[in-house]
């Protein structure tokens, strides 16, 4: 699929659905959505409108009760659970609210252990090259508990791009920080997003973050209602005002 | 809701979670161990109750190196005491085509005056009272030498000249040392027959002994008659000095299995803690969420005593049976089958054991609970308000103290429990200080690794300090399964192969002077080798330096021999060995030398019946003791054969004892007494195979309560080990990339204890192979593949049972995780 029409990520009629005591529950209904290489993509919504499992869905962490969602040209459908883990490797980057690095490895570590996940030779030049790109060459043997909520977001940033993945997830990377260190890691995945064509899906709450995306999906009762594209001329210069921060 | 109804919600709601499990696990083991040990010291104090009184067969006793004149008897039955005479003397009796070094006991009409023989018609049979001893050409043989001589009832034995059917088997025997745990096999025959074998001929070394019974002022009177009228070598033996012979074998092993238990019950007070802080902690929310709704702190507290209270109660019923069972098998090892069995158990010993458990609970698992009150309700919006968990006040030491006391207390000796506790916090102090710098150098490892390593050693480093209490526990429980096991066998076998091939066997006391040709002959002829024939004089030390000898066990009455020439396996250490025309001279060894704070130059005086003559000391001599060649502490120069009493000792190699035929030396010098050396260490091995798998059955308590802890702590990391592995699932990991990393987490620790049990065990055995026997124990690859395979099924069984929900913990979880 990604041959065909440019998209990285395709989900068709996806429906999301649990085993509850009262019967079945209805999380995520009739989701469809594409996603290009190089695009950026913002899912809002109100807490417990679906948005973070319809994340995990698109990212292969779950599979749909029905519909189908391809990733980088694979059915995810077709694939168990630790195929769609080798799919992460080497396609996928995260990056999470709460950072969720390894507290018993240092920075480099880290960053070391998501490269040698996906089976690449040179990790360690490959995790310094990243490190120094989210500027923290100063920090690379602390651990995470030595560092400030922005530098381990920052460290999580490097991993997940330090593979060099072609699509990257994002779940309210913003919402742990305060608003200035949230807005250097936003300037910091757009960045990526920019220079290295890596797409970007981005959960979050933040209007104003997901104002710098190229597309919002607005996610309500499981399904997808609005579809917006954001003024290119606002976004560029939320971008730029970012950048000057 | 109460706090009754709360509680058993509670239960039932928990009842399955991890953490209830393992304190329950911990409760368990605990309460096992002490009843099994428990149990067996109360059997083995009613068996030793039911002996009070009898334990001498008599009210009192005279017993002699000679037969006890018949003034004696005559005067004791003037005072109308009962009376009855017993000899003993240790031989070899032949049965069939097999031989046995055997304690004959021969015994008057009236034997015994107290208590009741027991008898059985054949072995395994019930077994019936029998208030006098054999009849004259009958004999009664204890179990342990009717399977030693693989005999049966209605079999004859060869004792001396003499030839006596086996009539019945002795189960019972009121003056028996130690119950069934003494040393040689019994034979019971009637004192004529013993006086008509030869056996008793001069210097037989047999034991001699007058039983007194009656009225309390007829035995005064007795006493005060014997106080003038006592023999040389005579001695006087009340009830209360058998009870203390008889109970010091016992008491040993009852130590020993103490101490066993101990340390389980230590471990098990580490498990109980870990589990019962890690449910506390999973309840904080509970507890915060029930404030909320309006219940009572004093309600809780209540409800979660009483949740503590079932889990106890259903883990004192479980560990009571468990520790039942485990008290029966210790008893059979011990008694050595059936036949001599100890009092039926009782439940006593598990109700006591049961309210230790409760005091332990109390110690360790309340306080955590209990920490629970202080949860404030505001955790609820915000859990950064939350306190910090920990335990209750000082006042917890209480029973801390009480459940660490108590055991040391039953113990029974406060000394032996303060060293073996601070040996062992000494060797668990190592252990852990050994298992932390091991940690240290996976922790370099990690640095250099990739992948599965470097996530299985970085979760080594995360919970290092856990990793480290879980080393310690296992290293130690493993340590004493395989000291009992590989380096006990070990050693002996190991002793046994560092004597040469030709060191004695056998030996032989009593040789008369005139016997010492016919004996050398005899046993040349049966293919004796490295032959040694030494006479022996039993002497007096007097004086040294015309002083009185100093007050030491060593002083008085000492065997001396005397020859022209350094025998073989001592060595001259000081002044230089007398010629062999030299006079008045005497060599001594280093040991006896030093004991007695004699030095070259010294002059010894020593009596020998009227006689009494002085050597000077001109030689030290070091003498190699397990060489097992006829040694002494004093050397005479040869002229002493001249005017000293003696008879000979010889001692020599049988190359082939099947072939040689000691039966017919026995037969034509009747008064000989052989011994067999090999079957006396045969023995001693016997004895302490049979403590060591009395206390294998406790130690693997122990083990099992290191295991309780490794889950404990497995169980306390859970939640940080499904964040962790649903974190690099996310990554792109997969199952197998998990289940390699969680491995080699488990496989480094368990090698880190496998190696620290296995080196620490080597050394304790080389240590003790050193100082003991003097020679180099070398631990076989056995210890080591035993060792290292044990840790390996353990640790990595129990951490694969540990992990099985982080395995199945699906990535999404990751983003459903706040922190």
């Amino acid at each position: 699929m990604t041959t065909s029409n440019g998209s990285i990520l395709v989900c068709r009629r996806v429906d999301f659905s649990v085993q509850a005591p009262g019967g079945h529950l209805d999380i995520l209904n009739d989701i469809s959505l594409d996603l290009n290489k190089g695009e950026t993509l913002a899912i809002v919504g109100a807490s417990g409108s679906g948005k973070t499992t319809l994340l995990g869905l698109l990212a292969g962490l779950e599979q749909p009760t029905a519909g189908e969602v391809w990733l980088a040209g694979e059915n995810m459908k077709t694939l168990d659970e630790n195929a769609r883990a080798r799919l992460r490797r080497r396609n996928v980057g995260f990056v999470f609210q709460s950072f969720h690095l390894l507290p018993s490895l240092t920075a480099v570590e880290n960053v070391m252990l998501a490269l040698e996940i996906a089976g690449l030779d040179r990790v360690r030049e490959r995790a310094l090259e990243a490190l120094e790109q989210v500027g923290l060459s100063h920090r690379l043997d602390h651990y995470p508990r030595q560092m400030s909520g922005g530098e381990q977001q920052r460290v999580a940033i490097a991993r997940a791009f330090s593979s060099d993945p072609v699509i990257l997830f994002a779940d309210e990377p913003t919402g742990n920080l305060d608003r200035q260190t949230g807005q250097a890691i936003a300037d910091l995945l757009f960045g990526i997003n920019r220079d290295r064509g890596t797409a970007l899906v981005l959960v979050t709450h933040d209007l104003q973050l997901a104002g710098r995306c190229g597309r919002i999906e607005e996610i309500e009762d499981g399904r997808l209602v609005r579809s917006t594209t954001p003024d290119p001329g606002n976004r560029l210069q939320l971008i730029e005002g970012g950048q000057r921060q | 809701m109460n706090a009754f109804s709360l509680s058993a919600r509670l239960l039932l709601r928990q009842g399955r979670s991890g953490a209830l499990l393992i304190l329950a696990s911990g409760l368990i083991v605990a309460t096992a161990a002490l009843v099994a040990v428990g149990s067996f010291t109360d059997r083995v104090g009613r068996a030793l109750e039911r002996q009070a009184g009898e334990a001498l067969a008599a009210d009192l006793v005279i017993a002699g190196g000679e037969r006890i004149p018949a003034a004696f008897f005559d005067h004791a039955e003037s005072l109308g005491l009962a009376t009855a005479e017993v000899i003993s003397v240790s031989t070899a009796l032949f049965v069939g085509e097999d031989s046995q070094l055997v304690d004959v006991k021969a015994v008057s009409k009236s034997y015994p005056l107290r208590g009741q023989l027991r008898l059985a018609d054949e072995a395994a049979a019930e077994d019936s009272a029998r208030s006098h001893g054999p009849e004259r050409g009958s004999a009664w043989m204890d179990p342990r030498a009717q399977r030693a001589l693989d005999a049966e009832v209605g079999d004859r034995a060869e004792l001396g000249v003499l030839e006596l059917p086996l009539t019945a088997i002795l189960t019972y025997e009121p003056d028996r040392a130690g119950g069934g745990f003494g040393f040689a096999p019994r034979l019971m025959i009637h004192l004529d027959d013993l006086l008509a074998s030869e056996l008793l001929g001069p210097g037989s070394r047999a034991r001699y002994r007058l039983l007194l019974a009656g009225e309390e002022r007829a035995l005064a009177s007795f006493r005060q008659w014997f106080a003038d009228q006592r023999l040389d070598g005579q001695r006087l033996i009340t009830v209360g000095d058998a009870e203390d012979q008889t109970g010091l074998a016992l008491t040993q092993a009852r130590r020993f299995l103490g101490i066993a238990a101990l340390t389980s019950v230590i471990l098990a007070a580490v498990a109980i803690l870990l589990s019962a802080l890690r449910f506390a902690n999973a309840q904080r929310d509970l507890v915060a969420l029930l404030k909320t709704f309006g219940a009572g702190a004093g309600r809780i507290m209540t409800a979660l005593s009483l949740l503590l209270f079932y889990l106890v109660g259903l883990s004192i019923l479980i560990g009571g049976v468990l520790g039942w069972v485990a008290q029966g098998l210790i008893g059979q090892i011990l008694a050595e089958g059936p036949e001599t069995a100890l009092p039926a158990a009782r439940a006593w010993p598990v109700l006591s054991s049961g309210l230790f458990t409760l005091l332990l609970a109390a110690a360790f698992a309340l306080p955590p609970l209990l920490s629970l009150r202080r949860v404030p309700t505001m955790r609820i919006l915000n859990r950064s308000l939350d306190t910090r968990p920990g335990l209750a006040g000082a006042l917890w030491l209480i029973p801390v103290i009480g459940a660490l006391t108590i055991p040391v207390v039953q113990l029974g000796d406060t000394r032996l429990a303060v060293i073996v506790l601070g040996g062992s916090a000494a060797l668990a102090g190592c252990l852990a200080l050994a298992g932390w710098l091991a940690m240290l150098g996976t922790g370099a490892l990690a640095r250099r690794a990739r992948a599965s390593w470097r996530f299985g050693l970085a979760g080594l480093q995360r919970r290092r300090a856990g990793g480290i209490v879980q080393v310690t526990a296992l290293g130690l429980g493993l340590m004493a399964l395989l000291l009992l096991v590989i380096v006990r066998a070990e050693l002996l076998e190991q002793w046994r192969g560092s004597l040469p091939a030709d060191t004695p066997d056998h030996f032989i006391i009593n040789i008369q002077p005139d016997q010492v040709e016919s004996a050398r002959s005899a046993l040349l002829e049966q293919g004796a080798d490295n032959l040694q024939l030494r006479p022996m004089a039993t002497i007096n030390l007097a004086a040294v330096n015309e002083q009185p000898p100093p007050d030491h066990r060593m002083a008085g009455q000492v065997n001396v021999s005397w020859i022209d020439h350094l025998p073989p396996a001592n060595e001259i250490v000081a002044g230089s060995f007398f010629r062999s025309d030299a006079r008045g001279e005497t060599s001594l060894a280093q040991m006896w030398a030093d004991n007695l704070g004699v030095q070259l130059g010294d002059e010894l005086t020593f009596e020998s019946g009227a006689q009494r003559f002085s050597a000077r000391v001109t030689s030290i001599r070091e003498v190699d003791w397990n060489s097992f060649n006829v040694n002494f502490f004093i050397l005479l120069t040869p002229e002493a054969a001249d005017f000293l009493p003696h008879q000979f000792i010889a001692s020599f190699y049988l190359p082939d004892p099947k072939a040689a035929d000691l039966r017919a030396v026995s037969r034509s010098l009747p008064n000989l007494s052989i011994i067999d050396v090999g079957a006396i260490i045969e023995r001693v091995g016997e004895i302490i195979d049979q403590v060591s798998r009395a206390a294998q059955v406790v130690f693997a308590f122990t083990l099992l309560a290191g295991l309780v802890v490794l889950l404990a702590a497995l169980e306390s990391t859970r939640d940080e080990r499904r964040h962790e592995s649903a974190l690099i699932r996310t990554l792109g990991a997969d199952n197998a990339m998990v289940r390699r990393g969680l491995l080699i987490e488990y496989g480094v620790m368990a090698m880190i204890a496998a190696l620290l049990a296995t080196l620490a065990s080597a050394l304790t055995g080389w240590l003790l192979a050193a100082e003991l026997f003097g020679f180099a124990y070398r631990p076989s690859p056995m210890l080591f593949v035993l060792g290292f395979s044990a840790a390996a099924v353990l640790v990595v069984g129990s951490g694969w049972i540990g992990n099985r929900s982080v395995l199945a913990t699906p990535p999404v979880r990751i983003l459903r995780t706040g922190n």
